[in-house]
């Protein structure tokens, strides 16, 4: 039996960290968190901008939802049936590099256009860059196929 | 494996306890300390609705004497102590004049004087604005430069006989923060750029008072009141 893919376990790992920063972000956008903890940066600017909803859709709730499938898929792909599986390997790959572009473009937004930097968002934007990096080995499995 | 459900279980953990200390902190109360996002306040029409003084004195006196006031800012504190007892006496009781004060929070230099402001909204609630407005300012050095003068606050509400549970249920949450975020707009759009800002007129008519003295209200009041004036400045 093949050992558990390393890279889908850190995968897994970082995507449930980012999906408790989502879910922070989320809980404050259904008023459940109260005025959001800001060390630095100015997150009530970001998360109080139009950018932090698509259409009536917030932002946080596609993070959350974007955290989940991965943790799911990577979890999916360490079960001993799944671990040479090219199918979690693509998905792993094509959604943390649709998640890692997402979020590049909200960083493009918080710099440029908004001008105020949200911690958790930077934070979950360096996540879906790790995992991302993280998927990367997912290439090799899909070239050697099974 | 033992090892990654572990970690992950670690993650899970430090991530729900995270996440539902803020949800439940909030519950006990997390108090507004920032200007919070206000639809409408781009249209003036609405934002003249939106945003509220506090009145002093006969709504039908012929002039209005209005403050943009930071209760963090000494200057304000200035006034409120030894120039608006004199315009209370002399201007507001006699009918001549009644006084509005508008929340003017500088937040860039004063972190908590939003704060402040929602409290005396608080305080208004139960019907004690004056009270505790005047007690914010009277107070004023031992709370202005605290991180966290919450405590503070409460002791004032206390002072002035507020009743504690609901002035604390309102002032750890986000209660006003709406209010004072349109007078600040208020203030803004009527370029007032520094506290205290004191104007006086009628509707419609005002004139800035160029120095926050009783002299510079009075001379404000009697170029307002002259005929020559009416329907003039603004």
């Amino acid at each position: 039996m093949a050992a558990p893919p390393m890279n889908r376990m850190v995968v897994a790992v970082l995507a449930m960290g980012g999906f408790f920063v989502a879910l922070y972000l989320f809980s404050h956008n259904l008023g459940l968190g109260g005025p959001i903890v800001c060390g630095v940066g100015d997150c009530a600017t970001v998360q109080s901008s139009r950018y932090a909803t698509l259409g009536p859709v917030p932002v946080s709730a596609i993070g959350v939802l974007g955290y989940v499938v991965l943790l799911a898929l990577s979890f999916m792909g360490l079960q001993p049936k799944h671990r040479e599986s090219r199918m979690i390997g693509g998905l792993l790959l094509v959604g943390s590099l649709g998640g890692g572009l997402f979020s590049a473009y909200l960083t493009y937004l918080e710099a440029f256009v908004i001008q105020a930097w949200c911690q958790y968002c930077v934070a979950s934007a360096i996540i879906i860059a790790l995992i991302f990096v993280a998927s990367i080995p997912e290439v090799a499995r899909l070239r050697g196929g099974s | 494996m033992t090892k990654f459900y572990v970690i992950l279980g670690v993650v899970a953990i430090v991530g729900i306890g995270a996440v539902g200390y803020s949800v439940t902190s909030s519950a006990l109360g997390a108090a507004a300390m920032e200007p919070v996002e206000v639809e409408g306040l781009d249209d003036l029409t609405l934002l003249a609705e939106i945003a509220q003084g506090v009145t002093k004195g006969d709504e039908d006196a012929p002039i209005t004497i209005i403050e943009f006031g930071d209760y963090a800012c000494p200057g304000c504190g200035g006034f409120a102590l030894s120039v608006k007892p004199q315009v209370e006496l002399l201007l507001v009781e006699t009918g001549k004049a009644k006084f509005v004060f508008y929340d003017f929070p500088i937040t860039t230099i004063h972190p908590t004087s939003f704060l402040a402001a929602r409290t005396a909204r608080c305080a208004q609630d139960q019907g004690k604005f004056w009270e505790y407005h005047d007690a914010l300012f009277r107070n004023q050095a031992s709370w202005r430069l605290e991180a966290s003068p919450i405590a503070n606050f409460l002791g004032f509400g206390e002072d002035v006989g507020l009743d504690a549970d609901e002035f604390e249920s309102c002032v750890k949450s986000d209660r006003h923060a709406d209010l004072v975020t349109a007078n600040m707009r208020l203030g803004y759009e009527l370029r007032v750029n520094s506290t205290p800002t004191i104007m006086v007129g009628r509707p419609g008519e005002f004139l800035q008072v160029p120095s926050a003295t009783f002299q510079g209200i009075q001379e404000a009041m009697d170029r307002i009141g002259s005929p020559e004036n009416a329907g003039g400045a603004n």
